[in-house]
């Protein structure tokens, strides 16, 4: 047996509230900035003039305004609520990364802009980096 | 939950004693035999399920009522005695006396 699970305690106390919490991950952050990414080239790429052409166009410039949105939530819920002050004296530029990245979130909702949609992954990926460095 | 000896281990889990405790520091506690005082962090039974042990600090002592709270400053990351009333001194189990990991977090509970 080794040292660790011979002092490792057998009994939790929690310090819960009811709600789940304490389970954050930017995953959800990333997969909506890839599907604004990808709604982008959708539209850019969109030609045809028929009804069904339209609807997908008009779908796609509709999930690219969800998918936005729900990045700037699931950022915000990491920034406030997963950092602390300790992760920000490691990390002096978090607070700035996550402010362009939600700026981000609201230029892809403005503009059909793949530069502004590949930045705005970008960023989601710097913070998402961020994040495992400090599960480390 | 009655833990059988004088001293016992145990793991926090949540986030709701922050800054004092924080999710999966390892505590030594120490059973708690005299009531308890305000002020001081302890080991319950929860009163809603008496198998689970939850860490709150004691606010206020009444008797044989015992306010238990949180430390977290937002009332959303804790629940405790805002929700479920004070719990009766009898529920009380102990009292951490000691974070012994991780290391780099080593020191009395206060």
């Amino acid at each position: 047996m080794d040292l660790r699970s011979l002092i490792a305690p057998r009994l939790v106390a929690h310090a819960h509230c009811d709600i789940p919490c304490g389970i954050y991950d930017p995953t959800a952050a990333k997969v909506a900035a890839d599907t604004v990414a990808k709604m982008v080239e959708k539209i850019t790429g969109s030609t045809g003039g028929d009804e069904a052409s339209r609807n997908t166009f008009i779908r796609s410039v509709a999930v690219k305004e969800e998918h936005a949105q729900i990045c700037k939530k699931e950022l915000l819920i990491l920034w406030t609520d997963y950092f602390k002050p300790e992760h920000l004296e490691k990390y002096p530029k978090l607070h700035d990364t996550f402010w362009k990245a939600a700026k981000l979130c609201s230029k892809n909702k403005q503009s059909v802009d793949a530069k502004a949609a590949a930045d705005l992954q970008a960023a989601v990926k710097e913070i998402a980096d961020i994040f495992w460095a400090t599960k480390k | 939950m009655r833990p059988a000896t004088l001293l016992f281990r145990v793991a926090v889990a949540g986030r709701s004693m922050e800054p004092t405790l924080e999710d999966g520091d390892w505590l030594l506690v120490r059973k708690l035999r005299r009531p308890p005082r305000p002020g001081e962090v302890v080991v319950t039974s929860d009163p809603r399920e008496p198998a689970r042990l939850l860490v709150k600090r004691v606010r206020a002592v009444a008797g044989d009522r015992v306010t238990v709270q949180g430390d977290h400053a937002d009332p959303a990351e804790s629940t405790d005695s805002r929700q479920f009333g004070p719990i009766p001194g009898a529920a009380i189990v102990g009292r951490p006396l000691l974070r012994y990991a991780p290391l780099h977090r080593f020191g009395l509970v206060r």
